[in-house]
């Protein structure tokens, strides 16, 4: 039987949903892609404008307050290398993709999370979209999201949020379900109220898988964010993306070496921050 | 005078009228042929898949008594307790605190009752890691709204009064078992709750500790005129605590009485294989041991040392030793109630005998 009609069938739709999409929801699309692009340039250029060796010594002093004065030097190093390599720029355009990204995965995804944390139902929804969504391959989502919001790092920015995302509702929905059940009872027998049971006694036993999605949410997010070099994101992406083009192997080494550099100083940063959520 | 029901004027601060629980999908069907068909546990369980956690439990405590519930586990005492403040709604029955139904008490009525008349202290003590014991201590009062200082002075207060006075600012992971667990009473006390429910509070630690926490408990409890539900897998711990003991078994009450009543009279088999390894030194009294003045030489009577119903047999033995007829008249109000020798103590210790009838 043959079946190709019924798939061009399906195409079409697609396609017409999409043009009907971007036809009427023109301005939202318009809207979204300002507000992302004015807020990567405002973080970029607020960061560039800052001298280099001031933002190394300030990343590199934080880090060393929360990982230990080597780690700190180190961070600085890191950073100084990327700079030596004339990577700077494109340095803080992939950090600033990525950071935005994980920010509004978490703005979107902990309150989610700690709803499908009560609600068992929600979490019998949420499961199969949250699977499919961590099963298609990542660069899918940057075809949709190109048709919307064009080339740039508008996409990039959606893009990789749907792939930082899933860590973030899990991992908090978790840390939500997992609180012991004597603490439950301990807040019904003191008479608190539910918001006090909340903020309280779930919130604290919630925090440290909370840190431990949006730690993830990270890592998803720098892997994301390299692919999304395809559609103009700007940053290290870009760079890769260019240099194979052009087969410039040393070009696309140094970069893929300041990714590495910048992902370990920020999962090593929300690590920390993490395993410090439950201790006081 | 023995610590018999004081059946007071006032109503008792806890009641609880044929109260269930029943557990299980189909706990609803089960409840409504309890009540037409009488049915019992096992057949609720083979007829319905149902758990019956409490059957038909009825009890009272009274204003300033210490209420220990015993049972194994499994026997559903944690269901019980859990039924007082209402951690759990009871399937059937009816549960009174200070005269008021609680089952359908409204949410805001019942946080009130929960933060002012009723606290609780957990077996695991459910101390929150992030907080410092001073932290921990004013959470009760911080839901309530009490502001900081107020409530850093009350728990402060209680912190002395338990002993950890040196400990504020300490985190919980800092301290032992045992130390942990005087905070969870802190906690409760800092409240000024009337009734403290206590769960299982002290099973996890070592046994000198446990010791002197009960010893404590009881002080405490007493000193602050509060009263307490103790629930334990522990008879030798129900004894030394309680004003008043419940034994349950497979959900149900199988005997509520004093530790020397229980011990005397275990009401059938199962109570008596407890009881059976239970030192009688210091528990049982010259009113269950004493024999009727007829059996004695009335004569001599007049002659003997005298001594109160209450005397336990350790004092019992010392007075006997000490007496020339080797006995002694226990005597209440003026009058000579009976008679200890050397043969009824024996015999009140040894523990099967069938005691005399009760004098008070």
């Amino acid at each position: 039987m043959d079946l190709t009609p019924w798939v061009e069938g399906f195409d079409a739709a697609v396609d017409r949903g999409m043009v009907w999409a971007t036809d009427h929801g023109g301005v939202v699309f318009d809207l979204i892609r300002a507000a992302l692009e004015g807020l990567f340039d405002l973080m970029v250029d607020g960061l560039l404008l800052v001298p280099f060796w001031l933002v190394a010594i300030a990343i590199g002093a934080v880090a060393g307050r929360v990982l230990g004065w080597k780690a700190g030097l180190a961070t600085a190093a890191g950073l100084a290398l990327c700079r030596v390599m004339g990577l700077w720029g494109a340095t803080v355009e992939t950090a600033c993709l990525v950071l935005i990204s994980v920010l509004l995965a978490v703005v979107v995804g902990v309150p989610v999370g700690v709803l499908a944390g009560y609600s068992p139902r929600l979490t019998r929804f949420l499961d199969p979209v949250l699977d499919l969504i961590q099963t298609l391959p990542p660069y899918i989502y940057l075809l949709p999201a190109i048709a919307f919001l064009g080339y740039g790092p508008a996409t990039a920015i959606v893009a990789t949020f749907v792939v930082a995302l899933p860590p973030v509702i899990r991992l908090s929905a978790h840390g939500f379900r997992m609180t012991p059940v004597e603490f439950i009872e301990l807040g019904q027998a003191t008479g608190a109220k539910p918001v006090d049971a909340f903020l309280k006694i779930r919130v604290p036993f919630a925090l440290p898988s909370v840190m431990a999605g949006i730690n993830q949410s990270l890592m998803m997010a720098f892997g994301m964010v390299v692919i999304a070099g395809i559609v103009g994101s700007g940053g290290l992406g870009e760079t890769i993306y260019g240099a194979v083009r052009k087969l410039d192997i040393a070009l696309s080494v140094n970069a893929a070496i300041a990714i590495v550099i910048l992902t370990i100083i920020i999962d090593r940063m929300s690590q920390a921050a993490s395993s410090n959520g439950g201790k006081p | 005078m023995t610590r018999t029901d004081t059946a007071a004027a006032d109503a008792p601060l806890i009641e609880c009228r044929s109260v269930w629980k029943v557990f299980g999908d189909r706990s609803r069907d089960a409840i409504a042929a309890i009540k037409s068909k009488g049915l019992g546990k096992r057949e609720v369980l083979s007829e319905f898949g149902c758990v019956v956690g409490v059957h038909d439990a009825s009890f009272t405590v009274d204003k300033g008594e210490i209420f220990c519930i015993m049972g194994l586990s499994g026997s559903g005492k944690s269901t019980l307790i859990r039924l007082l403040n209402r951690l759990i709604d009871p399937s059937l029955g009816e549960v009174l605190v200070k005269g008021r139904m609680i089952n359908d008490m409204p949410a805001p009525e019942l946080r009130e009752l929960r933060a002012h008349t009723i606290g609780m202290v957990f077996q695991n003590v459910a101390l929150i890691p992030t907080r410092t014991v001073l932290e921990n201590a004013a959470f009760g009062l911080e839901v309530q709204g009490i502001a900081p200082a107020e409530r850093r002075r009350i728990a402060t207060d209680a912190l002395t009064r338990v002993g950890l006075a040196d400990w504020l600012h300490r985190y919980p992971r800092e301290l032992s078992g045992g130390m942990q667990q005087r905070v969870g009473l802190a906690r409760a006390i800092a409240a000024d709750p009337e009734i403290i429910l206590m769960d299982e509070p002290f099973s996890a630690l070592d046994p000198l500790i446990r010791r002197q926490l009960q010893d404590e408990f009881r002080q405490l409890t007493k000193q602050l005129g509060k009263s307490a539900v103790f629930i334990t897998h522990d008879l030798d711990e129900a004894i030394r605590i309680g004003d008043r003991i419940a034994i349950m078994k497979d959900g149900a009450m199988v005997q509520t009485g004093t530790a020397e009543e229980i011990v005397m009279n275990p009401a059938d088999q199962y109570v008596a294989d407890f009881v059976a390894g239970i030192s009688r030194i210091h528990l049982v009294k010259a009113g269950s041991v004493m024999m009727p003045i007829g059996d004695f030489n009335v004569a001599a009577v007049g002659a003997l040392p005298t001594t109160g119903l209450d005397a336990d047999i350790d004092a019992l033995i010392h007075m006997v030793l000490a007496s020339p007829q080797q006995a002694v008249a226990v005597v209440e109000g003026g009058n000579v109630r009976g008679i200890v020798t050397a043969r009824t103590l024996l015999e009140g210790l040894k523990g099967d005998h069938a005691p005399p009838a009760k004098v008070a």
